[in-house]
């Protein structure tokens, strides 16, 4: 840190600049109707609606210290303890500078930023949707920023990624691509269908699936996509509008029958896009198909819908399904995925407790196909929860003496 | 015993460039697009078939590759059948004669390579054979074919086929038919190598699985509607212009937007694994090193591949397949042993050794691989192959 010297000579002692600091965390959110597929790169707006849930920020979360001081030469960020470098980092600067300008308080300076996410990077699971949303929430305590119009700060998340927009709010969120993404991105933004105590019922068990290969970044993956796949284009023109005004309605009316069929038809199309693409782009593995397989077995033998699968860039699972559900299906998904692990290996000790005691019927018993120990690595038992939430200021992840990062993993 | 009439048949198989994949009429058994296949040589991959008749014959029977099996509401083979012998040039000879076929495939049934395109069209050739039958319209004889399975049609003829939907499948199915675009001596180079993918579970059947999409997917309404028009005018073009980077390329798209089709499916249909998608990456990469496309994959509804190139690159080729599946019985992983051993010999550059190092496969991932190229249409045989008993009437072949 340079010690400035202060413009008024006449106090006695010099004092050092104020580092003004800021701590927040910001959930991720699944998908239920997905984004694939920018209508303009600059803006970062999508060619169709989406929609998801926001989950709760007790297992999987990104922490993000925005502060700021005349004191510092540079900006600077550090991600998970480790510098990261802001030479034309675009993404970091659409969320600083749209922030700042609808600050009320004017703040000097340059900025340093640190985040961690608590997403097992081996896992997979993406974590720019609650980086981006925790940067953008995080600059907006920083400098007191009030938007000029509701989803105006959604839009400037949106230019960090995407997804992150969604992540500003709690519960069930739509993206809405806006009037005319292909130009415009000011109401291309998050709106909030229902809040997380909508249906607490809701929960999502998410499978973390092993994988050998690194998967196709999901910017260069949907590019090519809009690039090459005729079937996405129609996707978007025809098929998404109709299923959001449905899975909204069905959201509402806690219809669970509907909300998950169109969810897990969803999750489908957008990998049916993704093989439509030149080169194809394989997202699932056959430990995905294992689980959609198991998932509709689940459902016939029930005769209605309690559990629906979904999947993003990648071959982890989330599943959704009502509380009531939770222990038989995480008692199945044990039972066909075994793990020696011990544990760790369900994040909720207490379900995997109820599940480890819960009898299977027998006629689920029987589709069982035990897969190979490690397929599956790790299961999360989570539910829906609130946008991005202030920490306490002792939680601060900079140095207020140096003005540096003291995160460490 | 009266005198008994007979015919003995080859019938080829096929494999789509632009797939069919969906019924418009189940009753008549047309598609909701075109389609077009290549033919392929009978050498390796055949179906032999004797069709007999005679006033002696108690009752219609059928064998399939051995085996007796009930023709009760076998409305396939009856259409193919009644179809053909309404056709007989000499009318009312063969009133009130009962059939007796006999039929076997050299598909190796653990291969699950589709044997029913050949089947019914050894089966429509050999009552054309035996009927002495003359079609009304060219195409019509297809049209029968392909009341017995779709895409036998194609299979009544060789080299480049298209299978035209016709101008209103869901009502008539009279023009819904074969038309060879090029016979088989119009592109001689063009090789066909066929990887048997290990597998453990069992696919969904063809008819079954595309009728849950026509019902589902509306991906595949608006391909079918949309894209594959302008896919055939393309790939045809393409094809007589021997335009191999052309017609690979529309293959290859031809073959992910059906299985994208089937993904779009509720519930979905997998008909592609890991060792499947572990193939078209190393394509793709292949391609790529040489800067064009020198090899086409393409999937029907299993996960083998078949990968069509040119007759210049099929060593390399080979040598590529070799090297990234390891095989268990060296002696019978290729069917041809000597273009095995020239691709054994081959020295693929080490740049593309290192670029396809990543796949690792284990042994069996890939259980046989198949070299063969495109051939003529159906065959007629000497009597001396029959599978029927002359005198007799009884089933010669087994297993």
């Amino acid at each position: 840190i340079k010690e400035k010297m202060t413009l008024d000579e006449s106090s006695s002692s010099s004092k050092a600049p104020t580092i003004h600091h800021v701590t927040v965390s910001a959930p991720t959110n699944i998908a239920c109707v997905k984004y694939w597929g920018k209508a303009s790169i600059p803006l970062n707006t999508p060619i169709n609606d989406s929609v998801s849930i926001t989950l709760q920020q007790r297992d999987l979360k990104a922490v993000t210290t925005a502060s700021c001081s005349t004191a510092f030469e540079t900006d600077e960020l550090w991600l998970n303890g480790a510098k990261v470098s802001l030479d034309g980092n675009r993404r970091f600067y659409n969320c600083l500078n749209g922030v700042r300008a609808l600050g009320k308080k004017k703040l000097e300076g340059k900025v340093h930023v640190s985040s961690y996410n608590t997403f097992p990077t081996a896992a997979g699971l993406a974590s720019s949707a609650a980086g981006y949303a925790a940067l953008v929430y995080a600059f907006k305590e920083l400098f007191d920023a009030v938007e000029e119009y509701e989803g105006q700060l959604s839009t400037i998340a949106r230019q960090g990624s995407g997804s992150a927009c969604r992540s500003l709010y709690g519960g069930f969120v739509a993206w809405r691509k806006g009037s005319d993404p292909y130009t415009e991105g000011k109401d291309s933004m998050a709106v909030q269908i229902a809040p997380e105590t909508h249906w607490p019922e809701i929960r999502a068990l998410i499978l973390v699936v092993s994988d050998a290969k690194k998967d196709t970044s999901s910017t260069k993956g949907m590019s090519t996509s809009v690039a090459t796949s005729k079937l996405l284009a129609h996707r978007a023109s025809q098929i998404v509008p109709e299923r959001m005004e449905q899975i909204e309605k069905a959201f509402l009316a806690k219809d669970f029958e509907a909300f998950g069929r169109i969810t897990m038809m969803d999750s489908n199309q957008f990998h049916a896009t993704c093989l439509d693409t030149y080169p194809p782009i394989f997202y699932m593995n056959d430990i995905s198909k294992s689980i959609i397989s198991l998932v509709h077995k689940y459902n016939d033998l029930y005769g209605e819908i309690r559990a629906a699968y979904t999947f993003d860039a990648g071959p982890n699972a989330v599943l959704y399904t009502l509380e009531k559900y939770q222990v038989e299906i995480l008692a199945f998904m044990l039972k066909c995925f075994p793990s020696s692990i011990g544990d760790d290996f369900v994040s909720n000790s207490e379900l995997a407790k109820q599940a480890s005691e819960c009898e299977l019927k027998p006629e689920l018993l029987e589709f069982v196909q035990v897969a190979e120990e490690g397929d599956v690595k790790k299961i999360y038992c989570t539910e829906s929860g609130p946008g991005p939430q202030r920490l306490d200021d002792g939680l601060c992840l900079i140095d207020l003496e140096t003005g540096l990062n003291k995160y460490s993993p | 015993m009266s005198e008994i009439f007979s015919a003995t048949v080859s019938a080829p198989t096929n494999i789509a460039c632009i797939k069919y994949w969906g019924k418009a009429s189940i009753p008549l058994n047309t598609p909701i697009n075109d389609s077009v296949s290549v033919t392929l040589h009978q050498k390796d991959l055949k179906a032999v078939t004797t069709a007999s008749c005679s006033a002696s014959f108690k009752e219609d029977k059928l064998w399939l590759n051995g085996i007796p099996v009930s023709l009760e509401g076998n409305k396939r083979f009856y259409s193919c059948l009644n179809g053909v012998k309404a056709l007989a040039k000499e009318k009312g000879k063969f009133d009130g004669m009962k059939v007796h076929v006999s039929s076997y495939n050299t598909f190796p049934t653990a291969a699950g390579l589709a044997s029913s395109a050949a089947g019914y069209a050894a089966l429509t050739f050999a009552f054309k054979e035996l009927f002495d039958a003359k079609e009304d319209y060219e195409g019509q004889l297809s049209t029968i074919a392909r009341q017995g399975s779709g895409s036998a049609c194609r299979s009544l003829y060789g080299g480049f086929v298209a299978w035209r939907k016709g101008n209103d499948p869901y009502n008539n199915g009279e023009d819904s038919m074969a038309v060879q675009i090029a016979p088989e001596s119009h592109w001689p180079e063009i090789r066909a190598l066929i990887l048997v993918v290990s597998d453990k579970k069992k696919d969904t059947s063809s008819t079954k699985g595309m009728s849950t999409s026509v019902a589902t997917s509306k991906l595949l309404a608006h391909r079918a509607d949309s894209i594959v028009a302008k896919r055939m005018e393309d790939i045809e073009k393409a094809y007589l212009r021997k335009d191999f980077e052309s017609f690979g390329k529309i293959t290859m798209m031809d073959s992910n937007q059906f299985h994208a089709t089937c993904l779009d499916t509720y519930p979905p249909i997998f008909y592609m694994n890991d060792i499947s998608k572990g193939v078209i990456q190393l394509i793709h990469k292949y391609n790529e090193f040489c800067g064009e496309i020198r090899a086409a994959y393409t999937f029907d509804a299993g996960p083998n591949a078949v990968l069509y190139t040119l007759e210049k690159y099929q060593i390399e080729i080979l040598a590529l397949v070799l090297h990234c599946y390891p095989c268990s019985d060296k002696s019978a992983f290729v069917s041809n042993s000597k273009l095995a051993e020239e691709a054994r010999a081959f020295k693929l550059s080490d740049e593309l050794v290192d670029l396809v190092a990543v796949n690792h496969a284990s042994v069996g991932d890939v259980k046989v691989v198949y070299c063969t190229e495109s051939g003529p249409g159906p065959l007629r045989l000497d009597e001396k192959e029959s599978l029927i008993d002359l005198v007799t009437g009884d089933n010669l072949y087994n297993a």
